[in-house]
């Protein structure tokens, strides 16, 4: 196998797969990138056995055939080095010897066989979804950071994505906190509920640019597919049944605050840094047309207090909230004003844009407050 | 320029509050401490001293040593009432303090040397102190917290004594080594084998046996038995767990009483944490078997102070600990890594209704008392517990 390939052009491409591989792996052969040639391509993979991601190079010389599992690191490192200039791989399948050679010199290093590489899974009875692009990145920056890290509830630690014929809809929750992003504007052929892992999600953000181009999706039972230009990323999807979000979406919320979104995320960073260093509990008091904001921290006698004005209809309220959520939140919701929904203290807050510009979209994230003893 | 900390200990503080509601008492020899057969002695007058009695003694063998001891139980309510109005004298004329224990003070006079002279500043405080409280006090004065201490027992009862700095060592040198504050009888004996018996011997070990026979320990009783300690007065005593344990009157291995035991317990603790604003992340059980074997078994958990969540969690520790079918002595639950905060509602497992429920139970506990709401199923710990000699459960 001999291949001649950019150092910079195989760098880029190999950085946008690496993240899928693992500081410790189980298996050797997982810090490896898979090389295949094959009819004047080059295609490099990465695998944590969960998710694959490939992708393809065109190469214009040296075009025999062949496939090697180079490790990672090594050629990593040594690409980083390297200004532009072509690089020649000769690769000799019997002895897994691999020798790069440059402009500078020589460098021989020892692969794996190819075969050990996992598999990437058959997509078997697979249904089609295509999305742009934006809808797509738009869906993960929004939900991503709402997915939650408990071990004993799987579902939570990925995205849900609810495909219907009118609208599809993206969930997270890690129980704490929620976010509901549905987009009227992409449509499945069917009904269809899939539990997309986190990692894979983080991946697809790092190469889907924001454009109108078209992803293609596969998925089945136990698999989806994402194919975008010349990357195409594999992953088992999360198995079980994803909590009934909307019954916990409280539908009847008397009390409305409406706020320059900006102005609280910034009052709320502050006044929580004088909060609880573990909890970043914050206490919000609204009355007439001001919002209080204040935090304490007993154990430092820290302290933090901050009046802001905001449109307020509905009776006065002291609710608890921690402060990491709501500004995970406030900075997400990339709008100019927002209106926070509340019915009681110990009821969950929805927070919404105050006017949508798009009439695709549809954005709700809820928090729920920590119980204040007054 | 070196430091000049007072260590303040009120003396054998149970008893002195007793005589002083119970004048009758003065001069005779008192125990206070649980009144069955098998509660241990929390404190005892320096009459009763003399008969072989010290603190943490079970009360059985203090009664033998002493039979015409006056027994008192306790009132912990109106110790920790007196212990606020000394605190309170204190943090009135002093600049830095700590309280330590419920009868011990440090205080950091470094500097005011100049102004006051420190013993005789000190000594008016301890005046003060007898004076408006009635409650006798003991001081020692030094360069550092450690030989304070000693030199504080050194003084008692009510008295008051001054190290110079220089003379830690010398002071120290001819005291027994269990006067050195952390060697408890355990390392005492193990000290006593090697032929330790005064502190001198240990000021005069190299240091690195004494981190061969007792690790890092070893290290710190060293410097302790030669006068070197650099820890500073911390002004406040941030509270670091919550805990509670019983003894029983007859050793069990009744698992359910156990359990509801545990759970009593357990809804206790949770309200007083919820009292003071708090959430815990450690949950700890402790078991005593009848031969004195003590095993303990903790768990992380997710900040929290929901009684359902932390009764759940303790139950299933004490499963898992309690493993030997033998009688057990003495249940215990602790709560630790505690931080300011109320608890986190969930959207999935806090249905309104139980959360509800859950704040109108505390509710009334704030207004009727503890006792007034509880599980079912722990209420007979609350009778046990319940004194009929001041109608309140101690």
């Amino acid at each position: 196998m001999k291949f001649i390939v950019s150092s910079t052009t195989l760098m880029k491409h190999l950085q946008q797969i690496s993240g899928v591989l693992n500081s410790s792996n189980p298996l050797p052969i997982l810090n490896n990138f898979l090389f295949v040639v094959e009819k004047g391509t080059l295609t490099v993979s990465a695998s944590d056995l969960e998710s694959t991601m490939t992708t393809s190079i065109q190469l214009t010389e040296g075009k025999q055939g062949g496939k090697i599992a180079v490790p990672a690191k090594i050629l990593l490192d040594t690409l980083k080095t390297f200004p532009e200039q072509p690089l020649t791989f000769l690769v000799d399948e019997k002895t897994l010897g691999i020798e790069i050679v440059s402009d500078f010199g020589k460098y021989k290093l020892t692969g794996f066989d190819a075969e050990e590489f996992p598999r990437v899974p058959v997509m078997e009875g697979s249904k089609t979804l295509k999305l742009s692009a934006s809808i797509l990145l738009n869906a993960i920056n929004k939900t991503l950071f709402a997915t939650g890290n408990d071990e004993l509830r799987p579902v939570m630690s990925g995205v849900f994505f609810q495909l219907s014929k009118d609208n599809i809809t993206f969930v997270a929750t890690d129980a704490h906190k929620l976010v509901r992003y549905r987009r009227t504007d992409a449509k499945a052929s069917g009904e269809g509920a899939l539990i997309v892992p986190k990692k894979p999600l983080n991946l697809l953000k790092n190469i889907v640019g924001d454009s109108d181009e078209i992803v293609n999706i596969n998925y089945n039972e136990n698999n989806i597919l994402f194919q975008f230009a010349n990357h195409s990323l594999i992953c088992r999807l999360i198995e079980g049944r994803y909590p009934n979000y909307e019954a916990v979406i409280p539908v009847d919320n008397p009390n409305k605050l409406t706020i320059s979104r900006s102005a609280l995320l910034s009052s709320v960073r502050r006044v929580s840094i004088f909060s609880n260093k573990t909890t970043h509990q914050v206490r919000l008091k609204v009355a007439g047309s001001e919002l209080h904001i204040s935090a304490e921290d007993l154990d430092f006698a820290n302290e933090a207090n901050e009046r802001l004005t905001c449109q307020y209809e509905g009776e006065d309220m002291e609710i608890g909230f921690n402060a990491r959520f709501l500004a995970d939140m406030l900075s997400n919701l990339e709008f100019e004003n927002v209106t926070i929904e509340m019915s009681a203290p110990n009821r969950a807050g929805i927070l919404v844009p105050a006017n949508s510009e798009n009439a695709d979209e549809d954005i709700l994230m809820l928090v729920m407050p920590v119980m204040l003893n007054n | 320029m070196h430091r000049s900390i007072v260590h303040m200990d009120l003396d054998s503080f149970f008893v002195s509050v007793s005589c002083l509601d119970y004048p009758k008492l003065k001069g005779k020899p008192v125990l206070i401490g649980g009144t069955s057969d098998r509660g241990v002695v929390a404190s005892c007058s320096y009459e009763a001293r003399a008969y072989g009695v010290h603190s943490a003694m079970p009360m059985k063998l203090a009664r033998r040593l002493c039979p015409d001891a006056i027994i008192v139980r306790g009132d912990y309510e109106r110790y920790s009432q007196l212990s606020e109005t000394v605190t309170d004298i204190i943090k009135e004329n002093v600049p830095i303090y700590e309280k330590s224990s419920i009868d011990e003070f440090y205080i950091d006079l470094s500097g005011m040397d100049r102004f006051f002279g420190c013993y005789k500043w000190a000594t008016e405080l301890r005046h003060r102190i007898t004076k408006e409280t009635g409650l006798p006090i003991s001081f020692g004065m030094s360069e550092n917290k450690t030989v304070s201490k000693v030199a504080t027992g050194e003084a008692k009862p009510n008295g008051q004594q001054k190290i110079d700095f220089g003379n830690e060592k010398t002071f120290l040198a001819p005291l027994p080594i269990r006067k050195i504050p952390m060697v408890g009888e355990k390392t005492a004996n193990l000290l006593r084998t090697m032929g330790v018996e005064k502190i001198e011997t240990v000021q005069k070990m190299p240091v690195e046996l004494m981190e061969n026979v007792l690790g890092e320990n070893g290290i710190a009783i060293w410097r302790k038995a030669n006068g070197i300690d650099n820890s500073p007065v911390e002004p406040y005593n941030e509270r670091k767990s919550l805990s509670t344990e019983e003894t029983f009157d007859q050793d069990t291995i009744d698992v359910n009483h156990l359990k509801s035991l545990i759970v009593a317990m357990t809804e206790k603790l949770a309200f007083q944490l919820r009292s003071e604003d708090k959430l815990t992340a450690c949950v700890t059980i402790k078991i005593r078997y009848s031969n004195f074997d003590t095993h303990t078994t903790q768990s992380r958990i997710p900040y929290t102070s929901n009684d359902q969540t932390l009764i759940d969690r303790a139950k299933e520790l004490f499963d898992k600990l309690f493993q030997r079918r033998m009688l057990i002595r003495l249940i215990g639950v602790r709560f630790s890594h505690l931080v300011g905060g109320g608890q986190q509602i969930n959207l999935f497992e806090d249905s309104e209704e139980m959360v509800k429920l859950y704040q109108a139970m505390d509710r009334m506990r704030k207004r009727y008392g503890e006792t007034s709401i509880q599980r079912a199923v722990g209420t007979e710990y609350e009778r046990r517990r319940f004194n009929p000699f001041n109608g309140r459960s101690s």
